[in-house]
């Protein structure tokens, strides 16, 4: 089984030359060359709160073991953003079309991944996000 | 204005029983607007002896507006499979790029304690990379 995260960071004009990333990841287990071999699939939720909701809740049996999280804000009001928080600490703000793949500790229940529909209102509209948890054994509850 | 693009794949042929492929294409602008961010640190690397914290990015050393849409690319070069950093935001565990992992993310940068920084496992050399794309 293997799963694969390639990201590629590219721009013409933004340095004197072209800035060019382009790497690949193979989603393992912690510490070893076995492959992640869990998942959630991929979630969709329409956030229409400026308080956070728990996209994904932590549980400590996942702490010290390797979990991945992909989330896209999928809004197409480029002014339209959410926050992402770990413990109640700000990650940061994933405006249209923006997404983040990261690590994931867990590190007690209180490491729940949340996110908050900041600047919405009602006349707005929601705000479409999509995620993924790739992870090994333990069990994950969603509830945005 | 410039213009820089990510983009993401995410493929599996067996992890479920239908293939998975996942992409992702994002333009790097600033908040909340259309204008491309216009400032990198571009590609820097870094190499550990310790299992102390280093920091990455100080928030109070950078000049750059608060709370925007700041991005943070993280990998870790090692090719031994035990060997992680632990990145943190202000402190708070965000998670361990084992070897050969990265990361993306966007940066809130909301005060100077907000730094970004990175704990070894290991005392022996570790190189990571890591770039910072931000608004002025």
């Amino acid at each position: 089984m293997a799963t694969t995260a390639s990201l590629t960071l590219a721009s013409a004009d933004i340095a004197g030359d072209p800035v060019s990333v382009s790497k690949t990841a193979t989603l393992t287990k912690a510490g070893t060359i076995n492959d992640l071999d869990q998942s959630t699939g991929l979630n969709r939720v329409h956030l229409r709160s400026t308080t956070n909701k728990t996209l994904l809740t932590a549980n400590t049996e996942g702490n010290d073991l390797a979990a991945k999280v992909y989330i896209i804000n999928k809004a197409t009001d480029s002014s339209l953003y959410v926050t992402v928080t770990i413990n109640a600490q700000t990650v940061g703000k994933l405006y249209a079309g923006n997404f983040m793949f990261i690590p994931w500790s867990q590190t007690d229940t209180a490491a729940a991944i949340e996110v908050a529909a900041t600047n919405w209102t009602s006349s707005t509209g929601d705000i479409p996000v999509e995620y993924a948890l790739f992870h090994e054994d333990t069990d994950f509850l969603t509830n945005a | 204005m410039a213009t820089t693009i990510a983009s993401l794949n995410i493929t599996s042929t067996d992890l479920l029983s239908d293939a998975l492929s996942l992409s992702a294409i994002a333009t790097l602008t600033n908040a909340g607007s259309a204008t491309g961010v216009t400032q990198t640190t571009g590609l820097a690397r870094k190499k550990t002896e310790s299992t102390s914290l280093y920091i990455l990015y100080d928030r109070s050393a950078l000049s750059m507006p608060a709370a925007s849409a700041h991005k943070i690319y993280i990998k870790n070069l090692s090719t031994t499979a035990a060997e992680f950093v632990t990145i943190t935001v202000a402190g708070e565990e965000l998670g361990r790029l084992y070897a050969g992992d990265w990361a993306f993310f966007p940066w809130s940068a909301h005060d100077d304690a907000n730094d970004i920084s990175i704990t070894p496992s290991v005392s022996s050399a570790l190189t990571i990379e890591h770039m910072l794309f931000f608004e002025s």
